[in-house]
């Protein structure tokens, strides 16, 4: 922890006070990033980097005013701190904003051990990458994105109800891909991993699972355009899962803009399965141990036995809603209060991993168009997506240049098989069975 | 922003620890947005970012700091950790290093008039009841206005010194329908690089309109029905099909790695004739014109295709160093947090000589893209998809029933030989696209144009 930021922090929600604020708090975030990449044998790009941001909130005459500043300097603050109650005086009367955690310290370092690599140890880690990529199959014309890179951030929350919070994270990522062309057609595929030092890294399979994917789609087969039995593999199935996470916000509900804000009680995930936000999950990677609001962070069961049982909720959605604060304040330096989730556990089905790959299916590792094929509101989707169709666990031949469209909504609500295994993503944010979705239209030739 | 003497200072240190070249970036941004949602104004926030970035490059190895510090030493100290691995210290006089500025033909711009916060929410309060008076099935608007001054410096080891303003506007608005359990939205972004007043100029009736039409078409529409078939995709925002098939491949950023499937075909044929296409910053107003790029370049306009020949790339120093080609005052980035990077600016087909109804009657049976949401692509391989935000099945050249669920995918290098037809109406749309130099204002534009065909997503 960083003392002089910490007075910094201090210092601007004082300020603040002074000036004529009933109630402040103040997140100041900093953030150190190292990271190289390679092209042809020699370091490509080198970036090293530092910054920090504080973000003030300021309550006065039960109205939100919101400012930040990346200067750290005495006027840039004074000013932060004009613009905060200019900005609350204009904005309406909130009755349910108010700044209610207090008198607490909430005080975590990082988890991991501390990475001691030296820099030519990492360009050599990065030189390597490439190089194997190349080695690992002749066909390989380009490595276009590699790189490593370590991240160092902290985070610091202050109220003036006396609450004092830090956390801090370190982790360092590393990514490559591999660009096959042979006989006019191509293929790439790009594969990353995380860990807390650089021994921990796994490279072997980041350069494994982008030559071997690559290699494979080059060749591929579309489908025939037709109803299709799919399973996503979990990294798949985070990201569209992730995607339609606006059904858990408490305060999409409230601004009523969450599809499934009338469905608290209802039946919404299929086979039995049960959802839940475990912001200390023992295998996570990242763990959360205190919210946006200063409360500390608390397990929280969504969906339990396929009926939905509650939203994120902050302290002002719990009290729109007379229920009680969940935890999952969100609130970035230069952003508005909000909801988010931690790591997310699904569990509860009763089939085996082999019993679940009985049959034919579409198994389903890249979607592309996350950000544009989903209709957040409908449910709707439409992704282009890569895989193999399998019979009975084994891959018959790999798939390309097909999509895969529903509604996900109803596909969750649908679900009939899950296996009673629960898998981790390659980032361990995610923890989910293996899960088969029946009749999925899939568009090909 | 930063004293000339120390950026004097910091590109004499790094010449002096033997870099080839080296720049400075300062930028200076203030940001403002409001939203508005359930009838009132829920989030005011405002704020200032700042901070510099320096790049040294060695040979073609460029390496990349930033701080939000204006302290010579601990720029100083950022410069000679950068150079730390590839040092070579050698002699340097510091006399020659002498600024510069070049004169430049600023686009033209509009002016930020001095609006009140409460008359910026008034404005948001008219919208918001215009939108919920189309219908009584709109049970929801969300309106947001972005607003972003930026001022940046570039100071480079050649002594070019330039300066520029760069006003910001953007509004958005979306509308949520619901009919028992169905639901769905319509939006429409428009932005400028310009101040309020072209928030002033905005047809809030249109808007109100247009989100509300979407949404409540989207509502009754059927899933649409999937395979290869041909489509026409209309003006403005339909250009996001060029920007990802054709559009990043033409980037030196990919062109560079030879991770695009055009790198090597300068000078072929890559499109059909129908398709000439252009990359333009330096249109008055449009979101993303520049007057510099962020190298200190002035803009310009860049044909990238003529009659289906490819002619130019996007080019920035870095991608000058690497392919030969030449600079195109392309280079941008999101922010100081990121090196420069050949990005598009305003990108688009150039207008045909025919109506839409031609197109439309010439594909007789298909698919009408009338609005496009985003998409992405693979430059590697070309490999792009892109969602369409509200379609309808054409019959005999009719336009038919409203379909949803649409994706359209393909590869760049087919999809441009398969535009066979485009029309006379060319407009533009905004956009933000993220690539290797983060989130950057973005025009996307085109007339309609027919593909002859085109896989399309949507229910089997």
């Amino acid at each position: 922890m960083d003392a002089s930021l910490k007075k910094k922090a201090s210092d601007l929600l004082q300020m603040a006070m002074d000036a004529g604020a009933n109630q402040a708090d103040v997140i100041l975030s900093k953030g150190n990033q190292f990271s190289l990449s390679a092209q042809n044998n020699d370091i490509d790009k080198y970036k090293v980097s530092g910054s920090q941001v504080i973000g003030l909130r300021v309550i006065k005459d039960q109205k939100v005013g919101l400012s930040y500043t990346e200067s750290l300097a005495e006027d840039a603050m004074q000013i932060a701190v004009k613009s905060a109650l200019d900005n609350a005086e204009n904005s309406e009367i909130n009755e349910y904003e108010s700044i209610e955690s207090k008198e607490q310290e909430l005080i975590f370092e990082a988890e991991g051990k501390t990475d001691r690599s030296s820099t030519n140890e990492k360009i050599e880690f990065v030189l390597g990458l490439e190089e194997k990529v190349k080695k690992a199959d002749s066909r390989v014309t380009a490595v276009p994105y590699n790189g490593l890179s370590v991240s160092d951030s902290e985070s610091y929350y202050l109220n003036s109800n006396n609450v004092f919070g830090f956390q801090a994270f370190k982790y360092l990522s590393c990514h490559t891909s591999a660009l096959i062309n042979e006989n006019g057609k191509s293929s790439m595929h790009y594969h990353g991993e995380i860990g807390h030092s650089l021994k921990e890294l796994n490279y072997k399979k980041c350069i494994d699972e982008s030559v071997y994917h690559a290699s494979e789609w080059l060749n591929a087969r579309s489908l025939k355009t037709n109803n299709y039995d799919i399973m996503f593999t979990l990294d798949a199935f985070e990201q569209i899962f992730m995607c339609f996470s606006n059904i858990f916000s408490g305060k999409g509900a409230m601004d009523q803009v969450n599809p499934f804000r009338e469905k608290i009680g209802s039946r919404v995930l299929g086979a039995n399965l049960s959802l839940s936000d475990i912001p200390q999950h023992k295998d996570a990677f990242i763990k959360s141990y205190f919210d946006s609001e200063g409360f500390a962070s608390k397990d929280l069961s969504l969906i339990e036995d396929g009926v939905l049982k509650s939203f994120y909720h902050n302290s002002v959605t719990a009290k729109f809603f007379k229920i009680p604060n969940t935890g999952h304040a969100a609130r970035g330096a230069k952003s508005a209060l909000g909801v988010s989730g931690n790591t997310k556990v699904i569990s509860g089905g009763n089939l085996s991993d082999e019993n679940l790959k009985q049959g034919k299916y579409f198994e389903i590792h890249s979607l592309q168009g996350l950000h544009s094929g989903a209709n957040k509101i409908s449910g709707e989707f439409s992704f282009a997506a890569s895989g193999y169709f399998c019979e009975n666990g084994k891959v018959l031949y790999p798939v390309k240049g097909v999509t895969v469209s529903g509604n996900f909504h109803k596909m969750l609500a649908n679900i009939e098989q899950a296996g009673s295994k629960v898998h981790a993503t390659g980032d361990k944010g995610f923890f989910a069975p293996l899960i088969k979705f029946e009749r999925v239209s899939v568009a090909g030739e | 922003m930063l004293d000339k003497v120390v950026a004097q200072d910091i590109l004499f240190e790094a010449l002096s620890l033997g870099a080839d070249f080296c720049d400075v970036f300062v930028e200076k941004s203030e940001v403002s947005s409001l939203s508005f949602n359930t009838s009132k104004i829920k989030d005011i926030k405002s704020g200032v970012d700042f901070g510099i970035g320096v790049r040294l490059i060695f040979g073609t190895k460029a390496l990349y700091g930033y701080t939000n510090s204006v302290s010579r030493d601990e720029l100083i100290k950022l410069t000679r950790t950068l150079a730390e691995q590839y040092r070579n210290q050698r002699n340097y006089n510091k006399d020659s290093l002498a600024f510069h500025s070049n004169k430049v033909q600023g686009i033209g711009a509009m002016k930020s008039p001095n609006v009140s916060l409460k008359e910026k929410i008034e404005m948001m309060g008219r919208l918001d009841s215009k939108v919920r008076s189309q219908s009584e099935l709109v049970k929801q608007v969300n309106i947001s206005l972005f607003m972003r001054d930026q001022s940046i410096q570039v100071f480079d080891s050649e002594g070019l010194f330039m300066e520029d303003h760069r006003p910001y506007c953007r509004l958005s608005t979306s509308a949520i329908a619901q009919d028992g359990e169905d639901q769905s939205s319509g939006t429409w972004s428009p932005g400028a690089r310009g101040g309020y007043e072209f928030i002033e100029g905005q047809d809030l009736d249109w808007i109100a309109t247009y989100v509300a039409k979407q949404a409540m078409t989207s509502l009754k529409a059927k899933p649409c029905p999937a395979g290869k078939m041909p489509v026409v995709i209309d003006n403005g925002f339909g250009g996001v099909i060029f920007h990802e098939a054709c559009g990043h491949s033409l980037e030196t950023t990919s062109v560079e790695k030879k991770a695009s499937e055009f790198w090597d075909k300068k000078g072929e044929i890559i499109a059909n004739e129908a398709v000439s296409a252009v990359d333009d910053g330096t249109i008055d107003n449009l979101w993303g014109s520049l007057t510099l790029d962020d190298e200190g370049m002035p803009t310009q306009r860049t044909q990238l295709i003529k009659n289906g020949k490819l002619e130019n790339f996007m080019c920035d120093r870095l991608g000058a160093l690497k392919t030969g080609h030449p600079r195109t005052g392309s280079a941008r980035r999101e922010s100081y947090k990121y090196a420069p990077a050949s990005r598009m600016r305003n990108t688009f087909i150039e207008p045909g000589k025919y109506s839409l109804d031609d197109l439309l009657q010439s594909m007789g049976d298909g698919l009408y893209a009338k609005s496009m949401g985003g998409g992405s692509v693979n430059p590697g391989t070309g490999e792009f998809n892109f969602a369409v935000q509200e379609g309808y099945i054409v019959k005999n050249g009719k336009i038919q029933e409203a379909v949803k669920g649409a994706t359209l995918i393909g590869k760049g290098g087919d999809i441009m030989k398969d535009i066979s037809m485009v029309a006379n109406n060319l407009d533009y749309a905004a956009g933000i696209c993220g690539s290797v130099s983060g989130g950057v204002p973005v025009t996307v534009g085109q007339p309609a144009v027919k593909v002859d065909q085109i896989l399309v997503g949507g229910k089997a």
